[in-house]
């Protein structure tokens, strides 16, 4: 015999030592947390491991053909490996252990604030586990709802995909908390999210004179949707007269936006908020 | 022609042993991002998770051998991290050690949620499992594993928050 024929007998020889004694019978069906029996073919018993993802468990003298596990030892799901060793030799089973009914949920909601009427704006994205945080990765319908501040709640229907499902929701047209929810089972989650108003619409301004001074002020400042923008939104009002071009800066405050300009001769005024314009003024000067 | 056969053995069982205790650097890992929805994936992100899964899977190996639950910090959270803090804890109790040697990692992205908050990979790991009583060698595989990841993002990189080993043929 060559010497490697010898050398590929002994790599052989380690690598399969556990298989050559397979006699451990493991039921098909193992489920996370439920008490099952590993039969052996081995009477006299020996030292028992169970290897699993979270734990490794070692029973001396165990005796007789059938070893039973409790489903405090397998908790979690996945692959598990058990050996019974007697006398050098150990005889070893590779088995799965599959999650157990969904009972929990994990709810990843974004953004928390949105602007109004925003199309696919938010999304909720649900992770599926059973009792003992396992990922679900058999197929289940996860619902998912939105539950607006006024108005009628909206529910869609999701299947999750290796315990995983997700959805893209349009905010929506009143500003207020949403409150987005996603359920499986007995498992219920909910996340707020907070609808504010989006771009100023439909600007309009109009002249006001007091105590001979001129100024300029808006209607209540509104997106689309009629919600009034937060104060502090700025808009901007730009003069032309003979002496130039001139642009002011203001704040919404309560609603409106006002500024005093003081006019000479005759003069245009235009206003602005971001990339929104509105209504144009024609004023004269008070002599 | 005996005395030959018995230095090769040595030989053979020294290299084995010494294989076995080395600090063994990250292994290789490569990423399939073709399936990957409902967002695109950047390519920092790609590198990033390339980079990230090969080196918790590089801390999960040395915590296990050395039993140092600090080393899990550095990787890992969530569930993942609960559950490797509870093997190692088992290690010490019983005395018996699971030892993972790594060879390579095909991951294959299959969601990426829109915000980028959370990313599901599959792996299929070649590795050698050992299961070692003391300093015994009880079992010895050469193994082909399917795990399910979940990887969130961290301050600076991305980190295993779930792991799920998948039995074979699991699509």
């Amino acid at each position: 015999m060559s010497i490697r024929a010898l050398l590929t007998i002994f790599v052989v020889a380690m690598i399969s030592r556990p298989l050559l004694a397979a006699d451990l019978q493991v039921p098909a069906n193992v489920v996370a947390g439920d008490d099952f029996t590993i039969t052996s073919s081995n009477r006299e018993g020996g030292t028992f491991y169970l290897i699993g993802p979270s734990q490794v468990g070692k029973r001396n003298a165990v005796s007789g053909s059938e070893i039973n596990i409790p489903g405090d030892e397998i908790k979690n799901s996945g692959l598990y490996t058990a050996l019974l060793c007697s006398g050098g030799d150990c005889a070893s089973a590779t088995f799965y252990v599959k999650p157990a009914a969904p009972a929990k949920l994990s709810l990843l909601v974004h953004p928390s604030r949105v602007r109004v009427a925003e199309p696919n704006a938010i999304t909720a994205v649900a992770l599926v586990f059973d009792r003992f945080h396992n990922l679900v990765t058999e197929p289940a319908q996860v619902e998912f709802q939105a539950i607006p501040g006024e108005g009628q709640a909206i529910s869609q229907s999701r299947a999750a995909s290796n315990g995983i499902a997700w959805i893209r929701l349009t905010s929506g047209k009143k500003e207020g908390p949403v409150k987005v929810g996603a359920s499986v089972g007995p498992a219920k989650e909910l996340r707020v999210v907070r609808q504010v108003a989006s771009d100023a619409c439909n600007l309009r301004i109009k002249p006001e004179w007091s105590s001979g001074k001129f100024y300029v002020s808006t209607d209540p400042v509104r997106d689309c949707s009629g919600n009034p923008v937060p104060d502090g939104t700025v808009i901007s009002f730009t003069k032309t007269d003979r002496t130039g071009k001139t642009t002011v800066d203001a704040p919404v405050k309560r609603g409106i936006a006002r500024v005093q300009m003081p006019i000479d001769g005759s003069a245009r005024i235009l206003v602005a908020s971001g990339v929104v314009t509105g209504n144009e003024l024609n004023v004269t000067g008070k002599q | 022609m005996k005395l030959l056969i018995l230095f090769l053995v040595l030989g053979l069982i020294a290299f084995y042993v010494g294989y076995l205790h080395a600090d063994q650097p990250a292994s290789h890992v490569e990423i399939n991002t073709d399936s990957i929805g409902p967002r695109a994936i950047e390519e920092l992100t790609e590198k990033s998770i390339v980079r990230d899964y090969g080196l918790a899977w590089q801390t999960l190996r040395n915590a296990l051998e050395n039993n140092q639950g600090s080393a899990l910090d550095g990787y890992s959270t969530g569930f993942a991290k609960d559950e490797f803090s509870r093997l190692l804890q088992s290690q010490l109790k019983t005395g018996v050690h699971v030892r993972y040697i790594d060879q390579s990692h095909q991951l294959t992205a299959i969601f990426y949620s829109p915000s980028g908050d959370a990313m599901q990979l599959r792996d299929r790991a070649t590795l050698e499992l050992q299961i070692v009583d003391g300093s015994k060698v009880l079992s010895a595989q050469q193994v082909t594993r399917n795990y399910l990841v979940l990887m969130t993002p961290g301050a600076d990189r991305w980190l295993i928050r779930d792991l799920e080993s998948l039995p074979e043929g699991r699509p």
